[in-house]
């Protein structure tokens, strides 16, 4: 079990940046999003044998030729000055039908992602997801961030439209973050390494459905660039999101009209320390999440 | 990588340079463990080695079938005379890669394996009176080119449809070219109204080809009288009932059942064939 090196590329203090699927794939699509525009070169690879199943044979002539697997890769790039390392999961080593790793292959690859951050000498580690909170589709997703130490939280206050866990009322600065985009910071830390987890907001009735969020990879990616302090443009994320909007919006439309008159006040709440009084009361927040769970049960949501 | 620790060698099965036959115990028409029984019987197979079940079974319970408990196995026999070695194993839940491979470290360290055989059965659409075919799919050209002699069919193009994942007969021989070891997957076509229950044709067909192919001298008058008495059923069962009889003329003449029909098919043919005659 390893990383396959194809080139040992010379890199001063870089930055790794790392992200596997996940809800709304909101950290995928803004990870693989900054390592397309930036141009990085792939490096390196997870040797996936021990962690996937193949997902694709392909037989010629009666020769087996070839057999694929979800990929994990490294790659790299210098840009103004500053070197990073991104890496790109596929898929999340999990077993028995579960769509997270967890156990003993999740911890092996998260080391083995933190394994490349030691021999390259990282300075930091990002990881990004999604946080599925009380919003709508209509509002502008913020990002919570998530840091492995006291340090870098000092730092997010800096961060436009970025929350804290502290800062969502009734959270108390606790929550989980499930799967390798929430393991690696543990790893990180374990490690010694400072690390931050990035997640966009999805609202909650979508994070069910099996489509991508492009709008919170947008939100992550202004903050991660933001950080990085590197300018990209999100011309390509601006396109995927017009083409999910509209789905979002038929898939919207389908909701029972009293149900969604209830989604509508989602466009109204915003979050607050919890000494702010919000716009909707916790009655109507608990409310508006019994109609919406009751909803999904009914198989409302499968479209 | 394998989990070197789950594999028990009970005795050194004392090989120089063997032949692998591998089959599941949970395909369909249950080709693999009928096809791995047999030879044992007939080549009198000596259980040497087996894989501990605890890394690669989910191990919550036990599994019932037939009112009887049951429990996974992977277990290794030998056929001295014959250089030949077993598996029987039923399919990994989990970690498929390291059963594989300990699957193949026994095969290279302890049984000098030359050459794999994984038994392999799939659905068919055709009618029973359709004869059985063999496919092969190697994972070298040279192996290829060896087996051209035999009555395989061993042309097939294809790539997983989207939405399926490659079977794990697959994953082995790809496992086993990657560390040099010559294998075929071998493929019977079951019709899918004996798929549940048994396909003595299917039977043979396979076991026809491991008898040329390894020179192991089967005397198949037990299962030609199989064949016979299974064909005997299938007959009376036409003749009992004709709507069977009108369904099973309808694959005889490529034509499609519906979805209703295939499962009265295949209700009735695996009630005539579980009947004792």
């Amino acid at each position: 079990m390893g990383i396959r090196l194809y080139r040992e590329p010379q890199l001063n203090n870089p930055i790794l940046v790392a992200s596997w699927p996940g809800i709304g794939n909101i950290g995928l699509i803004a990870i693989d999003t900054l390592r397309v525009t930036l141009e990085a070169e792939e490096f390196a690879e997870i040797e996936p044998w021990h962690f996937f199943y193949p997902r694709r044979v392909e037989i010629r002539k009666g020769v087996l030729e070839y057999l694929e697997f979800p990929s994990s890769k490294f790659y790299f790039k210098t840009i103004q000055g500053k070197d990073f390392i991104f890496f790109v999961g596929e898929e999340q080593p999990a077993e028995g039908g579960r769509v997270y790793a967890q156990g003993k292959k999740a911890y092996q690859m998260a080391n083995l992602v933190v394994d490349m951050a030691d021999r390259f000498k990282c300075r930091r580690i990002y990881t990004s997801g999604a946080a599925v909170a009380l919003t709508h589709h209509t509002v502008k997703p913020r990002v919570w961030a998530v840091p492995n130490n006291e340090r870098l939280i000092q730092e997010t206050s800096g961060y436009e439209n970025t929350v804290l866990m502290s800062d969502i009322e009734g959270r108390g600065g606790q929550g989980t973050i499930t799967g390798l985009n929430g393991l690696l910071l543990g790893v990180a830390k374990k490690r010694g390494f400072d690390a931050m987890c990035l997640m966009g907001e999805i609202p909650i009735y979508l994070q069910g459905l099996p489509l991508a969020y492009p709008k919170a990879s947008r939100s992550v990616l202004e903050v991660l660039s933001h950080s990085l302090q590197i300018e990209v443009s999100l011309g390509r994320l601006d396109e995927l999101d017009e083409k999910v909007e509209r789905g979002i919006e038929e898939f919207y439309q389908q909701i029972p009209a009293e149900i969604r008159a209830q989604l509508d006040r989602l466009k109204h709440v915003t979050y607050g320390k919890p000494t702010e009084p919000g716009p909707i009361t916790e009655e109507e927040e608990k409310k508006i999440m019994e109609d919406v769970e009751k909803f999904f049960k009914k198989g409302g949501g499968a479209v | 990588m394998s989990q070197e620790h789950s594999v028990k060698i009970h005795k050194e099965p004392g090989l120089s340079q063997s032949s692998l036959v591998l089959g599941w115990g949970d395909d369909v028409g249950d080709l693999g463990r009928r096809t791995t029984d047999y030879l044992n019987r007939k080549l009198k197979g000596q259980e040497f080695a087996e894989i501990e079940p605890e890394y690669y079974f989910p191990l919550g319970g036990v599994a019932v079938e037939g009112d009887l408990a049951q429990f996974p196995e992977s277990k290794f026999y030998v056929c001295p005379q014959h250089e030949l070695v077993i598996f029987q194993s039923d399919s990994p839940a989990v970690e498929w890669y390291g059963f594989i491979n300990s699957v193949l470290d026994v095969a290279e360290r302890h049984c000098q394996v030359k050459e794999l055989y994984i038994i392999g059965a799939m659905v068919s659409l055709d009618a029973h009176t359709t004869p059985r075919q063999l496919l092969a799919v190697v994972n070298s050209a040279e192996l290829k080119d060896v087996l051209s002699q035999y009555e395989l069919i061993g042309d097939m193009d294809y790539q997983t449809p989207p939405g399926e994942r490659p079977t794990l007969n697959s994953f082995l021989l790809w496992t086993a070219k990657n560390r040099n070891i010559p294998g075929v997957g071998l493929w019977v076509p079951i019709p899918f109204y004996l798929a549940g229950v048994e396909d003595a044709q299917a039977h043979k067909k396979i076991l026809s080809f491991l008898n040329e192919r390894l020179d192991l001298k089967i005397d198949f008058s037990d299962l030609d009288q199989e064949i016979q008495e299974q064909n005997g059923k299938l007959a009376r069962a036409r003749s009992r009932f004709p709507e069977i009889d009108g369904y099973i003329q309808k694959l005889e003449s490529n034509l499609m059942l519906s979805q209703e029909e295939n499962g009265e098919l295949m209700r009735r043919i695996e009630d005539s064939l579980r009947e004792t005659s």
